[in-house]
C-alpha cells in the first residue's frame, strides 16, 4: 500500500510521460524467433517458493505470478523463446522482448516500450551498442551492457542502459530457473 | 428554481454552453478509451475488472509452480489483455471519484437553473451522483463477488451519458430557444 501511495504521488508530482512503442511486439518476435512458424505460450503459475527463489537470485519476481514465455518452433521443433519483461522507474516502464536460442543463450534483445520522456535517452544507449554485449551470454551469466556503452553516452542514456541490463538479468534468471519445468 | 437559466446574463449561458460543449468531447473521448481498454459488453468488462484467471492466481499462489501451454498466434502475442488489478483500482477509484463528485456537482447546478419541477430536478441530480456511485460500485463488485456485476459498471456508465445528455439538451434548448 505504501509503494501504491507513493507511486501514486510520484506519477502526480513527476507526470510521467505517455508510452510509445519502440519495435512493435509482432517484429520483436520476428527478428528474436527467426524461422518459427508455431507459437505457444508456455505460462508458469509460480508457487510461493518459487517466487521466492527469483527473488533471492535476482531481486524480482513477476508481480502477478505468472511468468509466461513464448515458444517458437518450426516442424515440432522448438527454435527458441522470448520473454517480455517491464522494468518500471520514476520516469515510467520500458518494456525489453529478451530471445533465447534452442540452447538458451541470448539470442537478442530488443526495447520495445518506453515513454516519451525515456525514448531519447534508451535511443542513444541502443546507438552506443548496448543490445550487442547480451547476444550470446548464457543465462547464468550477468548482463554487462551499461559498463561497456556508459563511457560514450550520457548520465541518463546510461541509467537506462543500467534499467535495460536489469532487465534482461531478470529475464535470463526466469529462463534458467524455470523455462524447463513441466 | 434557485435562478433561471432562461433569463440570466449572457455570459453565464455562454459560460454554460462552453462548458457543456467541452464536457461533452471529454465524454466522447471517454468512451473511445472506455471501448479501448475495457469493452461495452458484460463479458469484456468482466474480463478487465474481474479475479478470474491470472489475477485469481495472483491472490492464491499454488503450492507447486503450475505449467501451461497453449498455441498462440503471431497477433496474439502482440496484444496486451488490459487487466486492472486491485491495486489499480484502489488508484482508479482514487483519482476518478472526486472527479466525477465536481462534474455531477457542477452539472447539478446548471439543473437548479432549469425550468423544471422539483422532483423533476431532484431526480436528474440523483442520476447525476448516482452513475458514478453505480460505475465504481460494479467494479468492485465485479472483482470481489462475481464477474455478473459488470452489469453494474455498464448501468453506471449508460447512466452518466443520460444524465449528461438530458442536462445538455434540457439547459441548451431552455438557454437558447425557449425563454418564456
Amino acid at each position: 500500500m505504501k509503494s501504491l501511495l507513493i507511486g501514486a504521488v510520484a506519477a502526480a508530482l513527476l507526470h510521467i510521460t505517455p508510452t510509445v512503442i519502440l519495435v512493435k511486439r509482432q517484429d520483436a518476435v520476428a527478428h528474436l524467433l527467426p524461422g518459427a512458424d508455431q507459437f505457444a505460450a508456455r505460462e508458469l503459475h509460480l508457487s510461493s517458493a518459487d517466487s521466492k527463489q527469483l527473488h533471492d537470485a535476482v531481486g524480482w519476481e513477476p508481480p502477478d505470478g505468472v511468468v509466461t514465455f513464448y515458444v517458437g518452433k518450426h516442424q515440432d521443433r522448438v527454435t527458441g523463446a522470448l520473454i517480455f519483461m517491464r522494468v518500471d522507474c520514476q520516469h515510467g516502464p520500458l518494456e525489453l522482448a529478451i530471445g533465447f536460442g534452442p540452447q538458451g543463450t541470448i539470442r537478442g534483445v530488443e526495447v520495445t516500450k518506453a515513454t516519451v520522456e525515456m525514448k531519447p535517452w534508451v535511443l542513444e544507449a541502443l546507438r552506443a551498442g548496448l543490445t550487442d554485449s547480451y547476444r550470446g551470454l548464457t543465462n547464468d551469466q550477468a548482463p554487462a551492457g551499461a559498463a561497456k556503452v556508459k563511457p560514450q553516452i550520457g548520465a541518463m542514456p546510461g541509467y537506462m542502459a543500467e534499467l535495460i541490463d536489469k532487465g534482461v538479468m531478470h529475464g535470463a534468471a526466469a529462463y534458467r530457473l524455470f523455462f524447463n519445468r513441466g | 428554481m434557485l435562478y433561471d437559466l432562461r433569463h440570466s446574463d449572457l455570459r453565464v449561458r455562454w459560460l454554460v454552453t462552453l462548458l457543456l460543449a467541452t464536457l461533452g468531447t471529454s465524454y466522447l473521448f471517454g468512451a473511445w478509451m472506455v471501448g479501448l481498454y475495457a469493452g461495452f459488453s458484460t463479458t469484456k468488462v468482466a474480463e478487465t475488472y474481474g479475479a478470474a484467471g491470472e489475477a485469481m492466481m495472483m491472490q492464491m499462489p499454488p503450492e507447486t509452480t503450475m505449467v501451461t501451454e497453449r498455441p498462440v498466434s503471431m497477433a496474439e502475442m502482440g496484444e496486451e489483455q488490459h487487466h486492472v488489478d486491485i491495486n489499480l483500482l484502489v488508484q482508479d477509484t482514487h483519482v476518478h471519484m472526486p472527479m466525477y463528485a465536481v462534474i455531477a456537482a457542477v452539472l447539478s447546478v446548471i439543473v437548479l437553473g432549469l425550468a423544471v419541477s422539483r422532483g423533476v430536478g431532484l431526480a436528474i441530480i440523483a442520476l447525476l451522483f448516482a452513475a458514478p456511485w453505480l460505475d465504481f460500485a460494479g467494479m468492485w463488485l465485479t472483482k470481489l463477488v462475481a464477474p455478473g456485476f459488470a452489469i453494474v459498471t455498464l448501468a453506471g456508465g449508460w447512466a452518466m451519458a443520460l444524465g449528461y445528455t438530458i442536462v445538455a439538451a434540457l439547459a441548451t434548448y431552455q438557454m437558447w430557444w425557449r425563454k418564456t
